[in-house]
């Protein structure tokens, strides 16, 4: 909008676009490849937020577009304009044709991408950071899933804007009207009004922690796109899985993965553990970042991702389809249908910087609860697995019912095959415990040499470090709560204070209510 | 023009510091009495459609930064701006210009702190214009004049009192019909949410000064019926986030002490549905000041 004058105008009216179908959906909002009629049919992508649902309230939606309007830098996604249609916002974007990095490891690398590519791809999300700190913005939200490609291989980081994700811990001042409206008219206009345009101080003292979560963030994002996932993924995100990171599974789970997998260089590692520090004034800065030596090699070519990376996947056309087996066909009845016919898998991702660590089973279990998931999966899986056979042991009536079963079969592998997956993976898992546990009683069932120690003995301090790194969080988290409890509890004697001085005078304010 | 960008980002590390350095105060002080000497916020302004992007944040934040810099505890930029009031003019008629809007709504809500600038513009033609920027189709606008509007409307609370008391019949008017009676969703919610920020700062007024004065005109706004009318239709909106702010609007109508027999009436003769409603009337997340506000208001209307 406010770019450059010359820039192309984007209509703003619900009528002038046609969805076509959708590639992305959350808790309160849709996406959907779309074309703008007037502009000769161009391919946009519309984000449909539902402002009823998103728990956000006005002004941070607002605050968020604004920003998304105002950033522009080759690596970061911008709106082309934004508008209401009924209850929900549009945000009209450049359509990314082959899909978020996270989509593209589903759908064709799920051990991970080849190093040259991750430096490529992490190197032009570091420029994009660069610019947002430079800015005095913070993302709060890096991962694979919020990093686009389009056809031609350029990378945008996106969703730093009117993602409804980043919005979970806000105070909704919007019920309570009484402290916090006053809290929030004075908040917002005195310091938060306008973020964009806070003072570099303001920002350094207010979110120089959230600009080195981003650099956290953005070393998980880099062991994501190494292995195809986050580390931890497999663990449910409760709170047993800080126990299980304390007691150390993952360091059988990620020595697995090492052994069976491909070797990164020491740049590449040098570079995830110099993000990955406990201390965030440790950790590089974005521009910092930028010149390490494991982007120095880096060839800025675009077409090397497409020739390597984005030919291996389907297109995002087909990728769809095949993720949506449950399609509601609501891209045709526009922003209406974002209640409860779409996946919730990403709702569940929403935390700030929220690394889901479970985003692989939340896709094939819908149930969250961590100890419920063994118990319910076995049974589900085996009813299909007992449909299956008996499907094929009645089999041959007549020709109609064989195609018929034999799509259902292709069906029933669709679900089983993941669930098996996951089982796997779960077992994989058990053994790794066990394995722990044996090797901490002394038997050294693994014992192939002590050549591999120092490797081991490495990757160990590196999940180590990332334990220490969540502890650490959880305190700064803690610090931050206790700040607000004694921040309300001001509040709270300031109202009292209020109260009494109108219980002296109350024929003064018969007109309020008390 | 490369120069030029270079110039207002030195002005904005003067102002704001680098990475490294804070701001030296002398140094602001120097560079905001040159400022506002030489006349340069208003060249400022009126160059900005013709800088690039980054240039023109920059110079927001520079004119934003300069609206709080004081010079022997005078805050210069209000006396510059109380006699260069046209300024003004031009920063409220940015939001007909979809490329420079936001940054010239955001230096607009800077100058509006000072309480004299706010009165400039609370009683200009302006303030009508308000009307058509909050519908205005690009949501970033519209929500960037509703900001600005609904600052006028709260920070400076004796002045508006003032306004309102003066202006009360046509504000009214066109708040009630082209506002809160669109059909459209998204003006219905910004309108609902200034009007209950509203409320509530001046009911505090109310309490803080315990002068009755200024709480006149809530007073005036709680016993009109058409008023009354209006924020019944908002509770039962289709939106819960309307019929809940409605409510906190509405329950001051119910709380007054001295309700106008047309008021008393309309309650009456909807008593038996608003309790019904008022008894399914329920917000997601558990809010104790909520379900005391609504007993209370149970209270009122049965007791009538």
């Amino acid at each position: 909008m406010s770019g450059c004058d010359s820039e192309v105008k984007y209509p703003l009216n619900a009528e002038s676009y046609r969805l076509l179908f959708k590639i992305g959906s959350g808790a309160s909002a849709v996406v959907y490849k779309a074309l703008c009629l007037p502009l000769g049919s161009a391919v946009v992508a519309i984000k449909a937020i539902d402002l009823e649902r998103s728990r956000a309230n006005l002004d941070d939606v607002w605050r968020e577009a604004k920003a998304m309007t105002l950033l522009s830098h080759s690596n970061v996604l911008r709106a082309h304009c934004s508008f209401t249609v009924g209850s929900h916002l549009w945000v009209v974007m450049p359509f990314m044709g082959a899909g978020s990095l996270h989509s593209i490891l589903t759908h064709g690398f799920a051990d991970g991408l080849p190093e040259p590519c991750i430096a490529l791809v992490l190197k032009d999300t570091l420029r994009a950071l660069c610019y947002l700190h430079e800015q005095g913005r913070i993302h709060r939200d890096i991962k694979a899933g919020n990093i686009l490609v389009d056809a031609d291989g350029s990378v945008k980081l996106a969703d730093f804007g009117v993602s409804a994700s980043i919005y979970e811990s806000e105070t909704s001042s919007m019920h309570a009207p009484s402290a916090p409206v006053l809290s929030s008219s004075s908040y917002f206009s005195d310091l938060a009004g306008t973020p964009y345009w806070m003072a570099p101080e303001v920002i350094h003292s207010h979110v120089g922690y959230g600009i080195k979560a981003d650099i956290w963030s953005f070393g998980i994002t880099a062991l994501e796109l190494a292995h195809g996932r986050p580390p931890l993924s497999h663990l449910p995100p409760s709170k047993s899985m800080v126990m299980r990171i304390t007691s150390r599974v993952r360091l059988e789970d990620a020595e697995m993965i090492s052994r069976r997998r491909k070797k990164f260089s020491k740049a590449f590692r040098d570079m995830v553990s110099s993000c990955l520090c406990q201390e965030p004034a440790r950790r590089p800065s974005a521009e910092k970042l930028l010149r390490h030596p494991f982007f120095k090699g880096c060839r800025s070519n675009n077409d090397y991702l497409v020739r390597n990376v984005l030919v291996a996947v389907p297109g995002i056309e087909e990728r769809c389809n095949k993720d949506t087996n449950n399609l509601c066909g609501c891209a045709g009845r526009g922003a209406r249908c974002v209640s409860s016919c779409c996946h919730t898998n990403v709702a569940k991702n929403r935390r700030i910087s929220g690394w889901n660590f479970n985003e692989d089973n939340f896709e094939l279990d819908p149930t969250d609860d961590g100890n419920d998931e063994q118990r319910c999966r076995f049974p589900f899986v085996k009813n299909d697995l007992v449909e299956r056979t008996s499907n094929n042991s009645t089999g041959g009536e007549c020709e109609g019912s064989q195609t018929r079963r034999r799509e259902r079969i292709i069906g029933v592998k669709e679900v089983v095959i993941p669930q098996l997956m996951t089982i796997l993976e779960s077992l994989e898992m058990q053994l790794g415990m066990v394995m722990h546990v044996l090797e901490c009683g002394g038997f050294h069932v693994n014992d192939s040499g002590c050549g591999r120690a120092p490797a081991r003995e490495e990757r160990e301090e590196m999940l180590l470090c990332y334990v220490r790194q969540l502890e650490q969080r959880v305190e700064e988290l803690t610090t931050q709560v206790d700040k607000e409890i004694a921040r309300n509890g001001r509040l709270e004697a300031q109202l009292q204070a209020r109260v009494n001085v109108k219980n002296i005078n109350p024929s003064q304010t018969s007109g309020s209510i008390s | 023009m490369a120069e030029l960008s270079r110039n207002i980002r030195e002005l904005k590390s003067i102002l704001y510091g680098n990475g490294e350095q804070e701001p030296v105060t002398e140094a602001c002080v120097q560079l905001t009495q040159e400022f506002f000497r030489e006349n340069t916020l208003r060249l400022l302004i009126i160059c900005l459609p013709k800088l690039n992007l980054e240039t023109r944040k920059d110079a927001t934040q520079v004119v934003a930064n300069l609206q709080r810099q004081q010079v022997s505890s005078r805050i210069v930029a209000s006396e510059y701006l109380e006699s260069n009031k046209d300024l003004l003019d031009i920063l409220i008629s940015g939001y007909e210009n979809m490329d420079i809007a936001l940054h010239y709504g955001a230096m607009l809500r800077e100058c509006i702190r000072h309480q004299s600038i706010a009165r400039y513009v609370l009683e200009s033609e302006h303030m009508k214009k308000f009307f058509d920027y909050i519908q205005l189709p690009n949501f970033d606008i519209a929500s960037d004049a509703s900001a600005t509007f609904k600052e006028l409307l709260t920070r400076h609370k004796a002045t508006v009192a003032e306004f309102l008391s003066k202006n009360y019949d046509w504000f009214f008017q066109e708040f009630n019909s082209r506002l809160l009676s669109s059909t459209n969703y998204i003006t219905k919610r910004q309108a609902i949410k200034i009007l209950m920020v509203m409320c509530f700062s001046f009911q505090l007024l109310g309490d803080m000064l315990l002068d009755r004065s200024n709480s006149a005109v809530m007073m005036r706004y709680v016993s009109s019926k058409d008023n009354l009318m209006i924020l019944m239709n908002l509770l039962r909106d289709s939106s819960k986030n309307i019929q809940i702010e409605a409510f906190h609007v509405f329950k001051l109508f119910a709380a007054n002490k001295n309700k106008p027999p047309e008021v008393v009436n309309i309650l009456v003769t909807n008593r038996s549905k608003l309790l019904r409603f008022f008894a399914g009337f329920k917000i997601d997340k558990e809010d104790e000041q909520f379900e005391a506000d609504k007993e209370q208001v149970i209270k009122e209307i049965s007791g009538l």
